[in-house]
């Protein structure tokens, strides 16, 4: 395997901006600054960089989405909301290779056109939050942000950078609510269309990228388009700092190749499992993800297409392991509760189907749930997938799904057989539905 | 034009519509709650869920824009089993309170239950509950369970009533709605949340557990609370009004009415006070007797006045009927020119919203009717100057109360030989009347009122007087109207003994041996157009439900 390092590289002291310098940081900025912004996003599509969010879409792509001729102001929002269950790996870059971060965010905001640049970090982050203020500060009183930047790389282009601190919103994640909360609203998604390349903040154009994504830029800029494609697997290049949790000996977070084997990562990289144990379930992408079953994971490798087609997704590669003694109905009511805790109840089949399942999951627990339960447990979670108006819906619904799909067999054994109720317990419909009860047809 | 095609059906629509617009345009509904035609887009109900061909998800009609060639299905198996599911998911913790909601009846979530709903509970959870009875402001109750989150009462308030009173708060299920910290819910428009709310998480204070609303009959008509002229629908139970919903109107209040109008504008139909037969005071003992005896009373006190000692107000309170009877009789009977009305403008009180600084609603009808001062005639104030000195000895009152106005007019009032007054309500002037005739409330006739941008818009009855059937003199007939007996309360509440005041100024002419001889409003009305070319080739029918803008006032509407 080899050791390439692009986003959290092994140099001591990196973080600090003196470090950071003498290693060559912000000449990928100055590089860039000599070419067209045209030529910027060309090159990073060609890199092949996705998104390190969740979806995997081709960052140079959603790049060119930005309106080329515009009256209107531009922005760019980076992403640390950070708040997957299973994923911390945006930390590991506010802690370890702010400036980076911070040169990335410039060469974005040159590539787009955007003045003004919000490095959005979950609330919860105080320290992260104080360490890359600390950068940040750093880097405008070195010239390398703001409008010094005009002198520091002898260029006409400047940009603003800020901070803004997250409420505790797991919601505020989600791009469009990102917005609303920047502009101090309500943490609720928009309706999309329009999405935000034509109306994002304040109304005008914006691109929202995962802190990992532009934490890959410079790098990109620096070494070319072609070394980065080279990286990992063709369609889905570069490293991922995959964050690994769970049952597993050495948890962390490690930068390595996309398209590694999951067992790689689970028994060489991170150690194995404590005591030898069987792996009972592994969701490789963050709690939103489908989970895979122990059995599944021979020959899995870790990039977006690989997973897709061993039934689960990349996500944000906040790999869980959990071993043979995990009781899988405790662990769904667990990532359930969240979901539940965190829909903003803005849509209705968010809002009133994730207490459902979690009330549902809660019975079962307590033991007075029937095997009928399971199979409306799967029919509510069809019933909120891809009906609301953004993929907090979607996250809620797949473990849910999934985990019933796919571990079945123990989920019964929590179940009791459904009994025939007396005639007078029934609820009986007064009248013939649109459409026949019974199994989604889904 | 551009078309699409829903449910096999093409129909064209306007760019920039929405499918759910080009539909209902179209006269196809798609099901939703959170939309309303005048509020922003919010998605949030996902009722209007509907499939597109060529899409891989459903899409929500109320933010989809329509295009050409765009396939449409809301009928689709797809699109049930979402609209099923999103109903499912609105009811599992809805209280399922219909009997004792106030909305039950006209509430969505209860019709599109039965058109779209599973029809059976599949829920075996415990309901999510939230705070009940909260009055969120002086008029207005909320209940957090019945709430299904659509946010058109806060949308309503941010964009229409621009006060920014109402928010969500907390998240999930937990999501319910508050005033803002320190705030209460208490602009002047606040009501129409109550008609916008979809079900009954939102209540009237004035109107709630009053009545079913299949117990009421609904009539078209006017608010009178000032010249904006609303448009309305008046609901009676039992021959009495208990509430006031504001009728679309895009011309003139959109789907909108003000609180205090919707409140204050139907009590003293209802009132105890009213005029019930007509009132004759001799030698201070004021005795009741048949509107037959008070109009005979009237023409014998009346008609040894001469023009000049004799003064008639009009009303902009009445109707352009009973302001054009009442001009063409004081000149016909007594060629009168001392004629005028009273004029109600509070400049402190308006808005660019609906509320105009006018509290009449027919000020420009009483104007183009001729209630105005004739050759050489006295205008209002000089007519009070002229009662001081003694020079006018009689005067007529028809629909106002001007002993209200002021302590110089009301003294004036008492040095009268004679006063007639037609009113509605006993009040500070028919305390001071030599007779006083009993006028049907604007709830109890047909008319016109002209509002303040010359838009001529339509009265009509709700309420039944002594002289009225309702099954007989065309009025809206509610459930037990039809179907009550004459067992039924319904059918002994009282009525009124009163006449419109263009009939009583009719009967009046027909004692003195004048020429006038109305049956009806629509007579009247009639006359009108003949007699002033500002209303010609109108009758009731064009007049319709909305109204027409009246051509001579054109430039009115321009400069307002």
């Amino acid at each position: 395997m080899e050791n390439i390092r692009i986003v959290l590289p092994e140099i001591e002291n990196i973080h600090e901006i003196e470090t950071y310098i003498s290693n060559g940081g912000f000449k990928a900025a100055k590089k860039a600054f000599s070419q067209t912004p045209g030529e910027i996003i060309d090159q990073v599509k060609k890199s092949g960089l996705r998104g390190r969010g969740g979806a995997a879409f081709s960052a140079g792509l959603k790049w060119s989405f930005m309106p080329k001729s515009t009256d209107k102001p531009k922005y760019l929002c980076v992403n640390g909301d950070e708040s997957e269950p299973g994923s911390f790996k945006d930390r590991e870059v506010f802690e370890k290779n702010p400036h980076q971060l911070i040169e990335g965010t410039l060469i974005t905001c040159y590539a787009i056109g955007a003045k003004t640049a919000y490095i959005y970090i979950r609330g919860e982050y105080h320290k992260w939050i104080k360490l890359m203020q600390k950068a940040l500060d750093d880097a405008y009183a070195k010239g390398f942000v703001g409008e010094k930047m005009k002198e520091t790389f002898g260029t006409d282009f400047y940009c603003d950078i800020y901070i803004h601190k997250g409420a505790g919103a797991y919601i505020c994640g989600e791009e469009s609510s990102l917005m609303n909360s920047i502009e101090g609203k309500r943490g609720y998604p928009r309706v999309k269309p329009p999405f935000p390349a034509q109306n994002g903040l304040w109304g005008n154009p914006t691109t929202i990228n995962n802190v990992e994504t532009i934490a890959n830029v410079p790098k990109i800029i620096e070494n070319g388009w072609e070394w980065y494609a080279n990286i990992g697997v063709q369609k889905h290049p570069g490293t991922i700092l995959y964050g690994i949790s769970g049952h597993v000996n050495k948890p962390g977070v490690y930068e390595l190749p996309t398209g590694i084997l999951l067992t790689e990562l689970i028994f060489d990289v991170a150690g194995g499992v404590p005591g030898n144990k069987k792996i009972k379930m592994v969701i490789p992408g963050g709690s939103s993800m489908p989970p895979l079953r122990g059995d599944q994971l021979e020959g899995v490798r870790m990039d977006a297409e690989s997973l897709k087609e061993a039934g689960s997704a990349i996500g944000t590669a906040g790999v869980m392991v959990m071993d043979e003694d995990t009781d899988i109905l405790k662990v769904l009511a667990r990532i359930t509760k969240f979901y539940y805790h965190e829909s903003c109840g803005q849509c209705t089949p968010c809002r009133e189907g994730t207490g459902w399942m979690l009330k549902t999951l809660n019975r079962m627990i307590e033991g007075n749930a029937t095997s009928r339960d399971l199979d409306l447990l799967i029919e509510v979670a069809n019933n909120i997938e891809g009906n609301t108006i953004c993929a907090l819906g979607d996250a809620a619904a797949w473990p849910v799904k999934f985990t019933i799909q796919r571990f079945r067999d123990e989920l019964e054994q929590y179940v009791k057989p459904e009994v025939e109720l007396p005639i007078y317990n029934k609820v009986h419909s007064m009248r013939e539905t649109t459409v026949p009860l019974g199994v989604n047809k889904r | 034009m551009p078309k699409l095609t829903i449910n096999g059906r093409e129909i064209d629509f306007k760019q920039g519509q929405t499918v759910i617009e080009a539909a209902k345009d179209n006269g196809i509904e798609i099901p939703h709650y959170c939309w309303h035609p005048s509020l922003s887009v919010s998605g949030n109900c996902r009722v209007c869920l509907v499939e597109l061909e060529k899409m891989p998800k459903l899409v929500i009609a109320c933010s989809t824009l329509a295009a050409e060639g765009m396939v449409v299905h809301t009928q689709s198996e797809k699109t049930l089993q979402a609209r099923n599911a999103v109903m499912e998911f609105l009811l599992i913790n809805h209280p399922l309170d219909c009997p004792i909601c106030d909305e039950a009846g006209e509430c969505k979530l209860q019709e599109y239950a039965f058109d779209h709903g599973y029809g059976e509970s599949r829920f075996d959870e415990m309901k999510n509950r939230k705070e009940k009875r909260v009055a969120l402001g002086p008029r207005i109750m909320f209940d957090g369970d019945r709430c299904i989150s659509c946010s058109r009462c806060i949308r309503f308030s941010d964009e229409i009533a621009k006060a920014t009173q109402l928010t969500f708060v907390q998240r999930g299920d937990r999501v319910t709605i508050k005033t803002f910290p320190g705030e209460e819910f208490d602009n002047p428009y606040t009501l129409n949340t109550v008609d916008i709310c979809p079900v009954g998480a939102l209540t009237s204070r004035d109107f709630r557990f009053k009545a079913r609303v299949w117990d009421m009959s609904e009539t078209k008509t006017i608010c009178p609370g000032c010249s904006r002229g609303c448009n309305i629908e008046m609901w009676v139970r039992n021959n009495e009004i208990l509430r006031l919903t504001p009728r679309e109107n895009l011309e003139v209040n959109e789907y909108w009415m003000c609180d205090w109008g919707r409140l204050n504008t139907f009590k003293f139909v209802n009132a105890r006070n009213r005029i019930d037969g007509a009132l004759i005071r001799e030698n201070e003992v004021i005795t009741k007797v048949s509107v037959e005896e008070g109009i005979s009373k009237t023409a014998q006190a009346i008609q040894k006045y001469k023009a000049s000692q004799i003064a008639f107000l009009g009303s902009a309170f009445a109707t352009c009927e009973d302001n054009f009877s009442l001009a063409k009789f004081a000149k016909e009977s007594f060629s009168a020119n001392n004629i005028d009305f009273i004029r109600y403008v509070d400049e402190t009180n308006q808005d660019d919203i609906l509320i105009k600084p006018d509290k009449t609603p027919n000020t420009l009808g009483a104007k183009s009717t001729g209630i105005k001062p004739g050759n050489s005639g006295l205008n209002i104030h000089e007519i009070f100057s002229e009662i001081k000195k003694g020079n006018i000895k009689a005067l007529f009152v028809m629909e106002d109360n001007p002993a209200a106005i002021s302590d110089d007019y009301k003294n004036a009032l008492k040095k009268l030989e004679l006063l007639i007054v037609l009113s509605v309500n006993e009040n500070e002037t028919t305390e001071l009347a030599d007779i006083v005739l009993p006028a049907a409330a604007y709830a109890e006739k047909n008319g016109t009122f002209i509002n303040f941008e010359g838009r001529l818009q339509r009265i009509r009855p709700a309420v039944v007087t002594q002289n009225m059937e309702r099954s007989l003199d065309g009025m809206s007939m509610s459930r037990l109207d039809k179907f009550g007996t004459k067992y039924d309360s319904w059918a002994s509440g009282h009525r009124v003994d009163a006449q419109p005041s263009w009939k009583l100024i009719s009967m009046l002419s027909q004692k003195l041996g004048g020429k006038i001889n109305y049956q009806t409003a629509e007579d009247v009305f009639d006359d009108l157009v003949k007699s002033n070319k500002e209303f010609s080739g109108l009758d009731y029918d064009i007049i319709g439900e909305k109204g027409t803008q009246l051509d001579s006032f054109i430039k009115v509407k321009e400069t307002v």
